[in-house]
């Protein structure tokens, strides 16, 4: 293996599969001007090539750099399997009519149970209908701008966590942990969304990553 | 030197007179500057993927001596942000004289 080979394996580690094909070429093509340079320069092959490594610098610390700004293998694999709950409702023609009366029965129900006196269940069914709203309605909101679906976010985590402490009451805190065990999976894949929102254009967004 | 939170600015600056590759980015910038700022070049090519990101700069393929290589050329909002960048270090380089140089 040679050592610009050796070089590219690190710095490419855990990239995914396009933006490291994009790296290894950027940088041969940077390591064969170096070397040319260097050639025309008087320097023998050998030390022209030990040169142009160098001048690459720790092949770790680029590794390091080039995550923050490119895509790893588990957020590309995230870009593609993560949008799994759009396809099954898409997928599956009635689902989407279902869901939406679901929303329906949950706000109708809060209607019957206020009118019935019974509050402490009417405020649930109410606030679960309204969140079930902004989940299920997002496809149908005008959401899709970086600006406007950062509102719909903060309004999405907002309404999660009042309808948690709404449910729980004066407990919320008690049961906080039964919160962050069940939904810890949601929370680190939205930590990684963020990270992805960081890392592509805006003109590059898949639809999952405005919701 | 390490200029690690300069490298964008630098770059932009390099952009700024003529579409480059990474290569040449990275040579202007040490001859420009006398070799002073001298750094790793393998950490030159994330600093472009970032602005990229940013929509500062964009990049094209090019032919260069029969061999297709990777251009990249500042935006319009890359222009911008160096221009701010340029008043917001000369701002701070007066500052900093006025204080070194009283000593």
């Amino acid at each position: 293996m040679t050592a610009l080979e050796q070089w590219l394996q690190q710095a490419t580690r855990s990239l995914a599969k396009e933006p490291a094909a994009q790296v290894r070429c950027e940088i041969q093509e940077h390591y064969e001007s170096a070397r040319e340079t260097a050639r025309a320069d008087g320097v023998s092959e050998q030390d022209a090539e030990r040169k142009a490594i160098a001048a690459l610098g720790d092949a770790k610390a680029a590794n390091c750099e080039y995550r923050k700004v490119l895509l790893t293998r588990a957020e590309a694999r995230l870009l593609r399997e993560g949008n799994w709950e759009a396809r099954m409702v898409c997928h599956r023609p009635g689902f989407k009519p279902f869901l939406l009366l679901l929303v329906a029965a949950a706000l109708l129900g809060a209607a019957v149970f206020y009118r019935d006196g019974v509050g402490a269940t009417a405020q649930v069914l109410l606030v679960a209908g309204i969140v079930l709203g902004v989940l299920f309605g997002a496809p149908f909101l005008p959401i899709y701008t970086p600006s406007r679906s950062r509102v719909y976010r903060y309004v999405k985590w907002t309404m999660l966590l009042g309808m948690f402490a709404l449910i729980f009451g004066r407990d919320a805190w008690k049961w906080s942990w039964l919160l962050v065990s069940c939904l810890w999976p949601v929370f680190w894949v939205e930590w990684r969304r963020m990270s992805i929102r960081r890392k592509l254009r805006v003109a590059d967004w898949p639809k999952q990553l405005y919701l | 030197m390490n200029f690690k939170g300069t490298l964008p600015t630098l770059i932009l600056e390099a952009l700024a007179h003529e579409p480059s590759h990474g290569y040449r980015i990275a040579q202007r910038i040490k001859e420009r500057s006398r070799g002073v700022l001298d750094f790793k070049e393998g950490t030159l090519y994330p600093a472009l993927h970032k602005l990229e990101s940013e929509g500062l700069v964009e990049s094209y393929e090019g032919v260069e001596n029969g061999r297709t290589r990777r251009y990249y050329r500042i935006t319009k909002s890359g222009k911008g942000t160096l221009a701010k960048d340029r008043a917001e270090w000369r701002e701070l380089s007066q500052a900093v004289t006025m204080i070194l140089g009283e000593a």
